[in-house]
């Protein structure tokens, strides 16, 4: 049946759904640059988020598991091969994301009898040689997007808009590792807030107007683009979450003195960072 | 593929040859070769606060000295560093096979190698090595030392050397490599045996001028082991394994130790 055109394109809107929906509860990963490199952040229940790709290169994704790790082994091995055959400076993220990963990515996409991969991916690359920072954002069917400040992946596009909106709308320039962090959780929790099918995610229509849908549409309307306005309230979904998760912290930091610049932030330093803040 | 993170096999999965790997065609006529870059000293010997390590700069083909600035004290990862003497060219693509291995285990396991399995990788590779070094071209005897943060408190610093078959066996405070270590391994038993301070009590100092001056006295015996060069202040290499991780001496460190206690006609 899917020889005709019309079928194979409703095979893979299928498929887009399934994928959709699949990823809907997943938790953002935000994407920063601060003054001393880079910093990749989410907050996980238990399973670590935040990769080591390559000496410069980290990556973080959304969706099953099992399909993180696939392709989070096949970024790391290429990587790998390349940076011994060559140099480490011939593994760079575009590279990596438009040749290998993106492809890959495609091709088990459109398979409409095989498995596709449950996944969105953020990838970062520390810049060098005058180049600035990288963010690249892949999409479960192979698609990309990338920025030099700042990037985020969220469950679904409502969530990664409202998280891109309250990053756009704070001044993210020449940021220590501090106000990074705090930056990112509460793009993070600003994106947590409006996904679906999350318990409490209509905080503030069910306590402040009685709405039941999205309360956040409030700002939205009054406010377009300023859904920052009521930090309170995103503090008070950032002190929810953590009693049940952990924030993940990795960075790609210049001025580590091992080749290797990721380093992933223990609890401690975490801590330290935000317990006067919240 | 298995993800059980062993670069080795990735690498010959991606068809990619290491250079350690015989040449193709073999070469079994060491009589007409041409004169093998190598020759060496170096030196580990576990002080106060872990390991220090040292080697000379120079490189040679024969009697002839190829280069004066060669680095072999490299470091391999945080907490080891691999002492290299024999030929560079297999000595290099060993340390960067070995760097290579430890980053991509780590990588892709998201655990560090084991310092055991540190030892079993460089073994291999000197295993591996074998039909070359059997050749009498390409043989390389490395010091692999590292800080053991596993140590709970005690003095992490551990020396390990190798043979030419792969095996490796721990030091218990000096290890010594390279055409020059003959003329030293003596040296380091009567210090560390008689000497005013162990080896293993001396602090920074203390150890950096027993390693420069060992290095001095290998290269006043062995023409492939070069020493001071005023001229063009090349310096022999010296790093330090510590908890706090690795460290290279500066040239002014060196120079001013060099000055004081090297360079002296008679030290009281």
């Amino acid at each position: 049946m899917l020889d005709e055109p019309y079928r194979w394109i409703e095979a893979i809107n299928n498929r887009r759904d399934y994928i959709e929906d699949q990823l809907r509860m997943g938790s953002p990963v935000v994407g920063l640059s601060y003054d001393e490199g880079l910093l990749l952040l989410t907050i996980g229940r238990g399973q670590r988020k935040i990769f080591e790709v390559h000496d410069r290169l980290a990556l973080s994704a959304i969706g099953h598991t099992a399909d993180i790790e696939r392709l989070r082994m096949l970024a790391t091995d290429t990587a790998s091969v390349q940076g011994f055959q060559s140099s480490v400076d011939d593994v760079t993220l575009h590279r990596l994301s438009n040749f290998v990963l993106g492809p890959t990515i495609k091709q088990a996409f459109e398979a409409v009898f095989a498995s596709a991969y449950i996944i969105k991916m953020l990838l970062a690359e520390l810049g060098s040689h005058g180049q600035g920072h990288q963010f690249v954002a892949l999409n479960y069917d192979g698609t990309t997007r990338s920025n030099q400040s700042a990037e985020v992946i969220g469950g679904t596009e409502k969530v990664e808009t409202a998280m891109k909106s309250h990053l756009s709308n704070s001044d993210s320039a020449g940021l220590s590792f501090t106000s990074a962090l705090r930056l990112g959780l509460e793009a993070w929790a600003v994106g947590w807030d409006v996904s679906p099918n999350v318990e409490n995610s209509n905080y503030i229509g069910a306590e402040d107007s009685g709405q039941v849908e999205g309360g956040n549409s409030r700002c939205e309307e009054e406010n377009p683009g300023k859904l920052n306005m009521d930090i309170e309230h995103i503090h008070g979904v950032l002190k929810r979450e953590l009693n049940q998760g952990q924030i993940n912290v990795g960075v790609l930091q210049e001025s580590r003195r091992s080749k290797s610049k990721f380093r992933s932030i223990s609890a401690e330093n975490i801590d330290a960072a935000i317990s006067d803040w919240l | 593929m298995e993800y059980k993170g062993d670069f080795l096999d990735l690498l010959k999965a991606h068809d990619c040859q290491i250079q350690i790997d015989p040449p193709a065609g073999s070469i079994n006529t060491p009589s007409n070769h041409p004169e093998w870059t190598e020759g060496t000293t170096v030196v580990a010997t576990r002080y106060k606060d872990g390991v220090i390590i040292g080697g000379d700069r120079r490189a040679t083909a024969g009697t002839a000295v190829i280069y004066d600035r060669a680095e072999k004290v490299l470091q391999i990862d945080e907490f080891s560093v691999l002492a290299i003497s024999g030929a560079p060219a297999v000595a290099y693509e060993m340390a960067r096979v070995l760097e290579h291995s430890f980053q991509y285990f780590r990588r892709s396991q998201l655990q560090e190698l084991s310092i055991e399995g540190k030892l079993r990788m460089l073994s291999r590779l000197i295993r591996e090595n074998l039909p070359m070094a059997l050749q009498g071209i390409g043989g390389v005897i490395p010091i692999f030392a590292v800080y053991n943060l596993q140590s709970g408190g005690a003095n992490g610093g551990q020396i390990f050397f190798y043979d030419a078959l792969g095996a490796h066996f721990e030091s218990a405070d000096f290890a010594t490599s390279g055409s020059g270590s003959v003329w030293i391994r003596g040296v380091l038993y009567h210090v560390n045996r008689w000497g005013d301070v162990r080896l293993i009590e001396m602090d920074e100092r203390q150890a950096t001028i027993n390693i420069l001056r060992l290095l001095d006295a290998a290269s006043e015996y062995d023409s492939a082991t070069s020493g001071y060069n005023p001229k063009s202040k090349i310096f022999p290499t010296v790093k330090t394994i510590t908890k706090d991780g690795i460290r290279d001496l500066s040239v002014d460190q060196l120079s001013l130790i060099y000055s004081q206690s090297v360079e002296t006609d008679h030290v009281g």
